[in-house]
């Protein structure tokens, strides 16, 4: 049997060019008996890690290489044979990426030469025609130069093959670089050649039928057998056999790359464990006021000791340092995901969650079975994350720490439109098509579906583009950056993996994804940002300022029942997590009264449960309406703490494991494929040995079903339990912030804006709606951010006083200057523009606010007079006096209606503290017969009315098929409603095109909660818009906007 | 992408012009759009214009949907202002615009009543200055051709309405401003004049003979279309000007007209060589009872620069060095002279056609060059001859892609001496489905030359396909 090795194969690495995935070519290459294979791909290595772990699992050797594609001379293909070679590669990638921009590679034979001391070289002749002339002198100077370079010759069938493999033939031996067969794969099977045909038509956007010659001729650039490769090359059979030649000197794998996190942590004279072991001995003590309770003390040790054994001290130390330095800064951070299962974390203060207070699984997080290196995720305060990214950036330099990269891939949605255009089909039907496959989330169309869309499913260039499409989903695109993945190493981090450019300025990633990294055992810290932690930081320092407090996440007092006695009327906007529509309706039904109801209230309004049923039966049994039993009596030590319905992420995979056979880590390998399971689609097999291995083990189908559908639902969003802990934490602190503190708490989510899922007008309504006063915006009171204002009147004596920045179009610089200017107050609109240097448009973002309220001028006065200010005077007029503009006659403005200022307030403030608009046209509402909303709470079930308000929000979330969840608001509260698509589909523009909607139909009541089902809708814009302007309603729509799901 | 106009029906599922295009699809799943073209629409109004010239003398475009027509003293031909407005709006419905019509004694008045009054329309203001005033003073301060912001800036300081204006102090207001409103309210009320520039009818190329006598003499009508070209050609070297299409029209004493239309492939205006083409389709012309009058019309015009006469250098001498031009010339000439005699359909050039598929590699292309084409021939070689239909031939072939070794054409046995090859095309997946063929270029002991293809593969054929066939596709030179 003939050896034969594929040298020369590209993946779908190589962007729009590669039609296989690097696994794909792996199993095909060791199906079809290659020796080994290698996966090169364009000045990249970002598909190796991939292709390695496929040569492991199918039992293949993958040869680690890239393909070079050189600015002055023909290209080659670069193996290298130890791993200092492998670091002059990555090195020399590296070179060519951080010069080119994004996505791009410039290289010289001169950088190949430089780094290709123990490289193996396949020179590339060129694709077409014969090999010239000057080809073989650069191929006899490459050969001089190098160490080890070879002549690639590959079969194009363009009827020339003979006479060019004897010219290479005569090249190679001309120029002492021995023959190599390859066969220049660009797909791992012939059938993909369409689709290759598709990817150029995209690159080279152009369609198909004008794509000419710019396509391949035929479809031999797929994987082949070795006898096959024998029969091509007859006449050269040492160009076969030197392939496996080349393959086995190529000593190297990925699984050398030993990795190693910086010394710098580490003090001299002690080691990483002994300092790790001091600094969790201070911050207990310090945690628990020197009185460490037994327990965690215990804990402590048993984490230590396999921290020291399997070598992690050094990633502790890394991410403590991290931490160290935001706290130094004041930056609130926090720990989430499984480092929550740990003490050490808690005592690092890495996280906030108290091992003392809560039933911690250390093994979660780190196991010595799994050897799987642990994974600590810290959020920081959104808003300064990026002190910390330049921080670590400093402190080990570029060289040594980068962004991991983020794989983007082809979604229904991309991959539709894109194949659509290559088929030559109508840009207007690529559109429909793609937006069908955002609206039906991932599935593509059936026949049915078509129809529907006017299409004809028979059409063949329609057929033909759907199949592409599927196929197209999961390449990779484009690599982006991770949102805060980093990677730091001891050496230079360019000698393990290639770095390039990322598309902001100043950042660098490389080439290698999140499961690339855990692929290969490299240990990354995710610095991430979170708005609540900015939010909850701000409010610390009001309350801190205004009640002579300081609280942190561990000080604020826990298990407050007036906290939880809040939450179960559903109070709970602006909370962190559970402010959203679904988790405000689940929290009067699961009515969390300690701090494991909110871990799982956190969990249970999630995908993953929704998908698998697992919410009502959860609902049920902890209402008493259902006894609480296990399928079997293994699974009670699993579902125990949940009343035996599975809701984390970690209770479904222990079910695969103990109910459904899995081995451990088949179980792990299942969680990575849902990870992927949208962008792959292929979860297959995976679910028919889940169920199957559960009802071979006597539970019922219906139940082994519905765990599956429970994985699968966890896809993108898996929430293990400790995670849920970390934000449950948040919770708590938010709600108690909310409960105790309602005008800091309010102040600072405005400060901490955009966050969470309310708009400025809701928070403070809802401020307002718990007794605190809220002061408008006023250039003698206000400073940038809102602040607090001594008044007895108001909830715990402190009134919210909006800050400069809720005005619209009005600079943050000019917003400080005119708080660092104000001194004893400006008494006019001239002394304003004179003292903080205002240029007219500020003055008139100003006035549009109505913010000169003090100075006794009205909207329409201030927009007069700043208008007449004209520009600031240069600086030698600065010192005139305030109104030497010159006299003007006097000028009486017609007086604005309610409506009118109610309209501006939200033009310029998004919110009007003198009316809700609905409160203005609450007469004719009336006379429509709408009931206002707080009314709703008195209507009995089933009983129609007709709730009318501006429409906040649209939603159709992804697990509702096709429903919308409209939120109304009006002058007394808000209404939630649901148009079943039926409905929706009769009024589609009333529902979302209205700013202002009546709706109809019966209440539905679960509870406190309540819907409207709907029935009938009216869009009563028109109404709004003149209140706006009243002399002409078109000319000024209400500025009312609905944040919306499209 | 966002939505430039949006048709009543669209409008009335809440579509309108500034929507981005995701929104008006989410509210009209079943939209559709066509890419806006100002370039054409513009062009379209202008038509517009030219045509509404039938009304008034004076018109022009206004912005990018409206038309100005200047009725002054017009209105009288068609029975009164409202009869004029009646036709007027009749005929722009007839050539399938939706409008509003507006006649008043400003334009800054017919403007803001068209837009912007309340109903349908047509209004028709008199002429004086206090209905002026009257109309106006309701209407929204953007009736004022105001740009969107500063009609926002009056609006928000309370100033709504053009009648909020009247009263005002004019200094205070520019201050703040601009002159823009008040010079636009001026122009309005008509206490300022406001000067604007009508479109200029389109030129049109054409040259008129009469005869004293109706004549049947194919010689004069020649020596009149001579002189015709002449006239023409002359007209159109002042213009920069050059024809692609001339119309010669015969008026017949029986009202019966004749007309001869030619094509040039270049804008020329050589009056002999243009009555050149022209003589061939003069020749059987049917005079009748004789033709009384003759016009030339070029009726589709495009510009060429004023060729550089030489001196000295005699005619036809001209194939020195630098003549390339000159012979592309004399080339189009050629081509010209050839298209018009016998018919555009038969001259033509052979290209490229931007495929592997050696059937569909050649096409027809216009006889002179454009500037579009630029399709290579293919790399690799192909057969002088190229049957229409490959010819199915029984060959004897190594398996599984060895070259024919011997093969039977015209009753004749071909044994193979030398072959090259194979190469490899497989058919054009999204066309439909046709099996991959591999060419082989083989040559017999008497050194003719074949190109043979098998379609299909011997043994387990890769794909899937029954027993090969061989055929013969071209002969070499």
């Amino acid at each position: 049997m003939t050896a034969y090795a594929e040298l020369q194969a590209m993946s779908n690495f190589t962007f729009l060019e590669g039609a296989s995935h690097p696994h794909e070519l792996v199993e095909t290459a060791a199906a079809l008996g290659h020796r080994a294979i290698a996966v090169a791909d364009r000045n990249s290595l970002a598909g190796v890690v991939r292709a390695h772990a496929a040569a492991r699992r199918a039992g293949i050797r993958l040869v680690v290489g890239a393909r070079l594609d050189l600015d002055d001379g023909p290209g080659a293909l670069c193996f290298p044979t130890d791993r200092a070679a492998y670091g002059r590669l990555s090195r020399l990638i590296s070179l060519g990426r951080r010069r080119a921009p994004k996505g791009d590679c410039r290289l010289s034979w001169q950088d190949a030469e430089e780094h290709a001391e123990g490289q193996q070289l396949v020179v590339l002749p060129p694709a077409a025609g014969l090999p010239s002339a000057r080809f073989a002198a650069a191929a006899a100077h490459i050969a001089r130069r190098c160490p080890r370079v070879f002549l690639a010759a590959s079969r194009r069938f363009d009827g020339r093959d003979g006479e060019r493999l004897a010219a290479l033939a005569g090249l190679a031996a001309a120029a002492r670089a021995p023959l190599v067969a390859v066969n220049d794969a660009r797909y791992h099977r012939p059938e993909r050649r369409p689709l290759a045909d598709a990817l150029t038509c995209i690159r080279e956007g152009c369609a198909i039928d004008e794509a000419g010659r710019r396509l391949a001729a035929n479809a031999e650039r797929h994987l082949k057998p070795p006898e096959e490769m024998a029969r091509l090359f007859a006449g050269y059979p040492e160009a076969v056999a030197r392939s496996v030649a080349i393959a086995e000197a190529c000593a190297f794998g990925l699984d050398e790359l030993s990795y190693e996190y910086p010394d710098e942590t580490v003090p001299a004279g002690e080691t990483a464990q002994s300092h790790l072991a001091q600094l969790a001995a201070a911050g207990a003590s310090e945690r628990y006021n020197g009185a460490v309770p037994a327990k965690v003390r215990a804990q402590i040790d048993r984490e230590l000791e396999l921290i020291g054994r399997l070598g992690y001290a050094r990633y502790f130390l890394t991410v403590h340092d991290a931490v160290r330095f935001a706290r130094s800064r004041g930056i609130l951070c926090q720990g989430r995901g499984s480092a929550a299962n740990s003490a050490v974390c808690y005592c690092l203060g890495i996280t906030a969650v108290d091992p003392d207070r809560h039933e911690i699984l250390f093994e979660r997080f780190i196991s010595a079975a799994r050897n799987e290196p642990p994974d600590i995720d810290v959020d920081f305060e959104h808003e300064r994350r990026e002190e910390v990214i330049q921080y670590i950036y400093a402190k080990y330099g570029r060289d040594r720490a980068g962004l991991t990269a983020t794989v983007i891939s082809y979604r229904r949605r991309s991959a539709v439109r894109e194949v659509c255009k290559a088929m030559g089909l109508s840009h207007d039907l690529a559109a429909v098509l793609a937006r069908e496959a955002r609206m039906r989330g991932g599935a593509g169309p059936g026949a049915a579906q078509l129809r529907e869309l006017g299409l004809d499913p028979g059409d063949r260039r329609l057929k033909l583009a759907l199949a592409l499409a599927d196929e197209l989903i999961g390449f990779p695109r484009h690599l982006s950056q991770h949102v805060g993945g980093f990677v730091v190493s001891r050496g230079p981090l360019s000698e393990l993996v290639p770095i390039e450019n990322a598309a902001m300025e100043d950042r660098t990633v490389i080439e290698w994804d999140k499961d690339d990294i855990d692929a290969l055992g490299i240990l990354k810290v995710d610095v991430l940002g979170l708005g609540m932690l900015t939010c909850v930081r701000k409010a610390f320092d009001l309350v801190a300022r205004h009640c002579g407090r300081r609280y942190s996440l561990a000080t604020v007092p826990a298990e407050d029942p007036r906290v939880y006695d809040m939450l179960c009327r559903a109070d709970s906007v602006g909370v962190f997590q559970v402010e959203s529509r679904a988790q405000m309706s689940m929290l009067p039904r699961l009515r969390p009264r300690t701090f494991y109801d909110l871990v799982i209230e956190v969990a249970i309004v999630r995908p993953g449960p929704i998908q698998g049923g697992m919410v009502h039966p959860y609902l049920r049994r902890r209402e008493g309406k259902e006894p609480v039993s296990f399928p079997s009596p293994e699974l009670e030590a699993v579902l125990g703490k949940t009343l035996g319905v599975p809701l984390f992420q970690e209770q479904a995979m222990r079910i695969a494991v103990v109910a459904g056979g899995f081995a451990p880590d088949e179980a792990d390998r299942l969680r990575r494929a849902m990870a992927t399971f949208r962008k792959t689609g292929t979860v297959g097999h995976f679910r028919a040995k889940f169920v199957e291995g559960m009802v071979a083990r006597g539970y019922e189908r219906e139940f082994a079903e519905r765990c599956f559908s429970q994985i699968e639902g966890f896809g993108d969003y898996g929430f293990p339990e400790s995670h849920a802990a970390s934000f449950a934490l948040l919770v708590y602190v938010s709600s108690w912030l909310k409960r105790h503190h309602p005008a800091a708490f309010a102040a600072a989510l405005l400060n901490s804006q955009p966050m969470g899922f309310y708009a400025p007008a809701q928070l403070v309504r809802d401020a307002r709606d718990h007794g605190v006063a809220v002061r408008p915006p006023d250039v003698n009171r206000s400073d940038r951010d809102c602040t607090l204002e001594p008044d007895p009147g108001s909830a715990g004596g402190l009134a919210l006083r909006l800050g400069l920045r809720q005005i619209k179009g009005l600079s943050p610089e000019h917003a400080e200057k005119i708080a660092a200017a104000r001194g004893g107050g400006y008494a006019s609109l001239a002394a304003l523009r004179r003292r903080a240097a205002l240029p007219r448009a500020a003055l008139d973002r100003l006035a549009r606010a109505d913010a000169f309220g003090s100075l006794g001028l009205s909207r329409r006065e201030s927009l007069w007079t700043a208008a007449g200010l004209g520009e600031p005077p240069p600086p030698l007029f600065a010192a005139a006096p305030d109104g030497a503009e010159g006299r003007e006659p006097g000028v009486t403005l017609p007086a604005a209606a309610p409506g009118e200022e109610v309209a501006a307030d939200y033009a310029s403030l998004r919110l009007s503290l003198k009316a809700h608009p609905v409160a203005l046209l609450r007469a004719e509402l009336a006379a429509r017969g709408a009931v206002p909303a707080a009314e709703l709470a008195n209507v009995p079930a089933g009983r129609r009315v007709e709730v009318c308000g501006l429409a906040l929000m649209r939603q159709r979330p992804g697990t509702a098929k096709g429903t919308i969840f409209v939120t109304l608001e009006d002058e007394t509260g808000i209404a939630n409603a649901i148009i079943w698509p039926r409905v929706f589909e009769r009024c589609r523009r009333q529902a979302l095109a209205a700013s202002l909607l009546a709706i109809r139909g019966p209440v539905q009541r679960e509870g406190i909660v309540i819907h409207i089902i709907t029935e009938r809708l009216t869009d009563l814009t028109p109404l709004l818009n003149r209140l706006a302007a009243p002399a002409d309603a078109d000319a000024a729509p209400f500025p009312a906007r609905s944040r919306d799901f499209h | 992408m966002r939505l430039a106009a949006a048709s009543a029906a669209t409008e009335e599922a809440g579509l309108a012009p500034g929507m981005t295009l995701a929104n008006a699809r989410a509210l009209a799943p079943g939209l559709r759009v066509r890419p806006g073209d100002p370039p054409a629409a513009a062009r379209r109004l202008a038509a517009l214009a030219d045509w509404a010239r039938r009304f008034a003398p004076w018109t022009a475009p206004c912005g990018a949907d409206g038309l100005w027509l200047d009725i002054t003293g017009c209105a009288g031909l068609f029975g009164g202002e409202d009869a004029l407005l009646a036709r007027l709006s009749a005929g722009v419905a007839r050539r399938g615009h939706d409008h509003r019509l507006a006649a008043a004694g400003t334009h800054g008045a017919a403007w803001a009543l068209a837009r912007f009054a309340a109903g349908a329309g047509p209004f028709a203001l008199p002429a004086d200055a206090a209905a002026i005033r009257a109309a106006l003073a309701p209407l929204p301060a953007a009736a004022l051709r105001l740009p969107a912001d500063a009609a926002a800036a009056l609006s928000r300081a309370g100033l709504r309405c053009i009648g909020d204006l009247y009263g005002l102090p004019r200094a205070p207001l520019v201050r703040r401003f601009g002159r823009a409103p008040l010079d636009r309210l001026d122009e309005a009320l008509g206490r300022r004049a406001e000067p604007l520039a009508p479109q200029r009818p389109p030129e049109r190329h054409a040259a008129r003979r009469v005869f004293a006598e109706p004549t049947v003499d194919s010689a004069s009508v020649s020596a009149a279309l001579d002189s015709l070209l002449k006239e023409l050609c002359a007209a159109l070297a002042r213009a920069g000007l050059g024809a692609r299409r001339l119309t010669l029209r015969l008026f017949r004493v029986d009202a019966d007209p004749r007309a001869i239309d030619i094509a040039a492939t270049r804008a020329r205006r050589d009056a002999k060589g243009l009555a050149a083409l022209f003589a061939d389709r003069l020749n059987g012309l049917d005079a009748g009872f004789g033709v009384e009058a003759m016009e030339l019309d070029a009726a589709l015009v495009e510009p060429l620069a004023p060729a550089q006469t030489r001196l000295g250098a005699p005619r036809g001498g001209a194939a020195g060095s630098g003549s390339g031009s000159a012979k592309n010339v004399e080339t189009a000439a050629l081509i010209d002279r050839l298209v018009n005699r016998l018919g555009a359909d038969r001259v033509a050039r052979l290209g490229p056609r931007d495929t592997h598929i050696p059937d569909r590699a050649v096409r027809r292309l216009p006889p002179l060059p454009g500037p579009g084409a630029k399709a290579d021939w293919p790399a690799a070689e192909r057969p002088i001859r190229l049957f229409a239909r490959p010819r199915p031939v029984a060959a004897v072939a190594a398996a599984p892609d060895g070259p024919p070794m011997l093969f039977r054409w015209n009753g004749r046995v071909v044994r193979v001496v030398r072959a090259g090859g194979p190469e490899r095309i497989a058919g054009e997946w999204w066309r439909g489905d046709s099996p991959t063929r591999d060419y082989y270029r083989v040559e017999d002991a008497q050194g003719a030359r074949f190109w043979i293809f098998r379609e299909g593969f011997y043994g387990a054929a890769p794909d899937g396909r029954g027993a090969p066939r061989w055929y013969l596709h071209g002969l070499f030179a």
